[in-house]
């Protein structure tokens, strides 16, 4: 299978392996961040981890969707989704993440009508089929989900659906990468780069971490040989005293974006002056809301929402994680009171949190032989 | 077309959710609606929108999200 198979050889991964043994320097330890989830999921899935030597370590970064989304937003939702009337759609693993009082899938069980979607199109269509009911679709995601989102919302207004509406809650990539590398407590080497944001954002939006933090940044692809070689080319920078943005995913990101994306992601959304997220905190122009142009669809001025602000749970250290301050298994809570059946943090809802991906693929303690 | 719902339920995990892309392959092209029928690696069916990029043509991998393919697939590169 092209594109599949020739990014899985095992062969291929020894000699990358190889390479980068005789990069790194014996002594020094790298740091390593993987931004995107779905980076880290395929690092357990696959024991990329166990392919590198033990001077190298990967730290997971906050490109989680779902990890980041704070619980008042998650509170908010619910307050919308028991609203008479209301038909509340959202994506699947939304459902399960935690309010302060339960979670979507614990409101739907108390008779409110939540209806999981694979797509905002889906809740489009649930909204022409239901013209009696208001249909709220919960919008989640970086700049790679932006975009379907914008394009439903230009379709519901081409078809003049009145009965559609959006709670907002899309993220952008860059500001959370400038405040973690602005954080005193992190200390990384280089990153490798979110390869799906990346086809829409391209590679140019992230050259401020060369030029103003001194890091190289590869965006890579989520296939084991691609993260593989992303690292050795962060490493291989290194060795070389070179420091820029290189990109590994050629094959599906162009440099430049996805011009047509960001233009109808521009007409759609606007730049929210400041967003929480989760365990990061507030952080300015960070997330996306509705432009006055799409104001009839957002939900947040059809209704009031309550808008409260509320704290993590005590035990839960997610914020931490997100941080790459410490590992999942480093948490009180993890693998005991929280797992991905009965979830207290975010990180271990979606597969592709980190601390889901740990506790899927038992990695419970970092035990690796030096290379 | 909902085969790719699969890949979305509680769960399991949610792909959408988790920032994935799904390579699919070109089947039918609907351009007049900015639309196309796309198939996985399994076989699965699934209208997608194709509007970001356009045009599109049977036989051309694209990488689809949320049901909006986001790239194609090799463009990059050579074939």
């Amino acid at each position: 299978m092209r594109f599949v198979d020739e990014f899985r050889d095992a062969e291929l991964a020894s000699a990358l392996s190889r390479e980068i043994l005789s990069v790194v320097e014996p002594g020094r330890h790298y740091q390593v961040m993987e931004v995107c989830g779905g980076h880290t999921h395929s690092i357990y899935k696959y024991g990329v981890d166990d392919l590198l030597p033990e001077n190298v370590e990967l730290v997971h970064g906050p490109g989680c969707p779902v990890c980041v989304i704070p619980m008042g937003r998650v509170d908010d939702g619910i307050d919308l989704a028991h609203r008479d009337g209301v038909i509340f759609t959202c994506f699947g693993d939304m459902m399960r993440i935690p309010g302060s009082h339960g979670s979507l899938l614990d409101a739907k069980a108390q008779g409110a009508d939540v209806r999981m979607v694979y797509s905002p199109l889906d809740a489009l269509r649930i909204a022409q089929k239901n013209p009696e009911r208001e249909v709220i679709f919960f919008a989640i995601g970086f700049e790679t989900t932006a975009p379907s989102t914008a394009l439903t919302l230009k379709r519901a207004k081409a078809e003049r659906v009145e009965n559609f509406f959006c709670m907002c809650n899309h993220v952008t990539i860059v500001p959370p990468l400038r405040a973690l590398l602005d954080s005193p407590d992190l200390r990384l080497d280089g990153f490798v780069g979110p390869g799906h944001v990346s086809t829409v954002v391209g590679a140019r939006p992230f050259e401020f971490i060369p030029a103003d933090y001194g890091k190289p940044l590869v965006v890579a692809g989520f296939e084991p040989l691609d993260i593989l070689q992303a690292i050795q080319m962060i490493l291989r920078q290194l060795a070389e005293g070179r420091c820029e943005v290189e990109n590994q995913y050629k094959r599906v990101v162009p440099y430049e974006g996805n011009r047509r994306a960001l233009e109808v992601m521009a007409e759609v959304f606007e730049l929210r002056p400041h967003f929480e997220w989760r365990g990061l905190g507030f952080i300015s122009q960070s997330a996306l809301k509705l432009s006055d142009a799409y104001a009839d669809f957002d939900a947040e001025l059809r209704w009031e929402v309550p808008g409260v602000r509320v704290a993590d749970p005590k035990a839960c250290q997610c914020g931490e994680v997100l941080k790459g301050v410490i590992k999942p298994w480093e948490c009180k809570v993890f693998g005991t009171a929280c797992t991905p059946e009965r979830p207290i943090g975010t990180c271990m809802v979606s597969p592709e949190g980190a601390c889901a991906a740990y506790y899927n693929f038992g990695r419970f303690a970092r035990e690796r032989e030096v290379v | 077309m909902t085969a790719q719902h699969e890949h979305c339920d509680p769960a399991h995990g949610c792909i959408t959710c988790g920032d994935q892309a799904l390579e699919m392959r070109v089947v039918a092209v609907d351009s007049a609606r900015g639309l196309a029928v796309c198939v996985d690696d399994a076989g699965r069916a699934a209208e997608v929108d194709t509007l970001l990029v356009e045009p599109t043509a049977a036989g051309e991998r694209v990488l689809v999200h949320a049901r909006v393919a986001i790239a194609k697939v090799g463009a990059g590169v050579a074939a």
